[in-house]
């Protein structure tokens, strides 16, 4: 090899280095929206915030069956799986609702149709914290083989628009290798959002 | 006729005649072989709709690649599943082929599918020994085998596998850095394509132990030598191109590692994952689960690693054992066909295969027969070849 080659050679090292080690810096600096971090980076979430608009009519009643499906998919964000049979399964250890309404209302109800899930045939009772718009509305217990339904009071927010987050502190895992985002806890059979003056 | 005998070219035929024949006849086989699956499987079956009909499960995934490119975040489609885990060289190719032809997508895949394969055969001819037999086989097992439902229509293995022979060809040859040229390439067509720079590095090893060096002047040895400095260096460049690309697209140059969370694959002890699935009986009948099937392939792909060792193959056992293993930190999925497209894999069995003419015979009516029943559980999804 002439030496001007060699010399070459070695220069092409040096950028190709220097290249690789730009991307190692890329790599150990991800320029993402926090949403993005909080599901793939940090783990913190098994929710990942998808942007569904939330339509949603006031007084609606939306089933979580595989016939509701349509009527479902504009409020459902995630931690969602399904539907299937008479609910929809919900994974990880959060899941969310959007509700955007046109409506005026100044106090809202909001109606939910829920049962535990069941493992090896034994029912696994579970707390559901229910927030709306980050605020902590209720912490409730299912604890029965059956579908339990809960109606919580919420202010009506002036934007018409209601983030729901169910959190499941007691969301278990179905098989001995199962990740954090397929821990099961309820399935939700139905969800409303009421005028408070209609209910 | 002893088998040394055997072994050699038939003169009435050119080589290099032979060497395009074998596999092109094949081809044509494991075409025909795969329509009359398909024909018997799939209500009102066409050829017109045959690749199209043997594109399942990730195939569908890099046809749309080819065609759309990488998903932004949030991916349109609103799920947490983005495109981001498929490497982009195949799609790339596949892209390009499609523009010049005007094909569509999955005929232009299939099409280049089915030539890269006959072109790995050609590739793999002196690290088969030059032995026809085993060369026969091993352009069986490519385009007319059981695994031919992956090389033969849109998956990566193809290109994974032509160009892993590509780089053992060149390091066979003592070309350092045409290797590590191939090398880029596979980096960017799957992830553990990156580590055959162990390969690359062990070749390097082993050509400067026999020019009488150790390991105390290795270093200085390499150091002095350019061309094989550079070989290590562009080896993983096709994976950090990528990684830059995917940081100005989406601001994360992991993201093909950090949407694996997406799939919700678990992680967990190797040793422990092949165990459980090896022990996963059926409830009932003596036809093994799919878990079993999978555990049966990483159990015969560490046999012919060892076989590798046993043979000196430093490099391609090395780098067999990575590839095997480090996919088996998450659990079983797909391990099958990580295994088979594995070139080092085939290229081991095939030799042992066809050591003898009857067990030759046997393995090449035995691959010709399975391409038939595996395309036929492809496609009616009885065996576990996600």
């Amino acid at each position: 090899m002439s030496s001007s080659l060699r010399l070459g050679a070695y220069i092409l090292c040096g950028l190709v280095a220097l290249f690789e080690l730009g991307v190692v810096w890329l790599l150990l600096h991800p320029d993402v929206p926090p949403d993005y971090r909080a599901y793939y980076i940090d783990k913190t979430t098994t929710c990942l915030n998808q942007p569904v608009s939330g339509s949603y009519s006031l007084g609606a009643v939306i089933p979580f069956t595989p016939e509701g499906k349509d009527a479902a998919k504009p409020i459902r964000v995630c931690g969602w799986e399904g539907p299937t049979g008479d609910g929809t399964h919900a994974v990880g250890t959060s899941a969310r609702l959007r509700f955007a309404y046109a409506e005026p209302a100044t106090a809202l109800t909001l109606h939910l149709s829920m049962v535990a899930v069941e493992k090896s045939g034994h029912l696994m009772p579970q707390r559901v914290e229910i927030v709306a718009n980050g605020m902590l509305l209720d912490t409730v217990s299912l604890n029965a083989p059956t579908p339990q339904q809960f109606s919580l009071a919420l202010p009506a927010p002036a934007d018409g628009r209601v983030e729901l987050e169910l959190r499941f502190p007691d969301a278990v895992q179905m098989g001995a290798t199962d990740p954090d985002n397929r821990l099961r806890s309820i399935k939700l059979l139905s969800a409303a959002l009421l005028p408070a003056d209609q209910v | 006729m002893s088998d040394a005998v055997a072994l050699r070219p038939p003169r009435t035929l050119p080589l290099g005649v032979l060497l395009l024949a074998i596999p092109l006849l094949l081809a044509i086989a494991g075409l025909v072989i795969r329509y009359l699956a398909f024909a018997a499987t799939v209500p009102d079956a066409s050829i017109a709709s045959f690749a199209q009909g043997m594109c399942r499960w990730d195939c569908a995934w890099y046809v749309k690649l080819s065609q759309t490119g990488y998903d932004p975040f949030p991916v349109p489609t609103m799920i947490n599943a983005g495109n981001w885990a498929f490497f982009p060289l195949y799609p790339i190719l596949v892209a390009i082929v499609r523009t010049l032809t005007g094909l569509e997508t999955i005929v232009a895949a299939t099409g280049l599918s089915i030539l890269l394969c006959i072109a790995s055969a050609r590739v793999a001819w002196p690290l088969l020994g030059r032995d026809l037999r085993a060369y026969t086989l091993f352009s069986a097992f490519l385009v007319a085998g059981p695994f031919s439902i992956w090389l033969t229509t849109f998956y990566t293995e193809v290109l994974f596998l032509f160009l892993t022979l590509c780089v053992f060809a060149a390091l066979q040859n003592k070309h350092f850095l045409l290797a590590g040229l191939f090398a880029a390439l596979l980096s960017a067509t799957r992830i553990v394509g990156v580590f055959i720079v162990f390969a690359i590095l062990i070749e390097i090893w082993q050509a400067h132990r026999a020019n009488g060096g150790n390991w105390r002047n290795f270093v200085p040895a390499v150091l002095q030598r350019p061309d094989r400095l550079l070989a290590l260096f562009i080896a993983p460049l096709g994976l950090f191109a990528y990684m830059a690309y995917l940081h100005f697209h989406i601001g994360d140059a992991l993201a093909f590692s950090h949407v694996q969370r997406a799939w919700s694959r678990p992680t967990g002890n190797p040793v422990v994952f092949v165990w459980n699935a090896l022990t996963s009986f059926p409830r009932e009948g003596w036809a093994p689960t799919p878990s079993q099937q999978l555990a049966v392939a990483v159990l015969v792909g560490y046999a012919l690693s060892i076989v590798l060792l046993v043979k000196r193959r430093y490099g391609m056992a090395v780098y067999a054992l990575i590839c095997l293993t480090l996919p088996l930190f998450a659990g079983m999925a797909s391990v099958l066909r990580f295994t088979a497209a594995l070139a080092p894999m085939p290229l081991m069995l095939t030799e042992l295969l066809a050591s003898r003419r009857w067990l030759f015979a046997l393995a090449l009516l035995g691959l010709l027969l399975a391409g038939y029943f595996t395309t036929i559980g492809w496609l009616t999804g009885y065996l576990s070849l996600v």
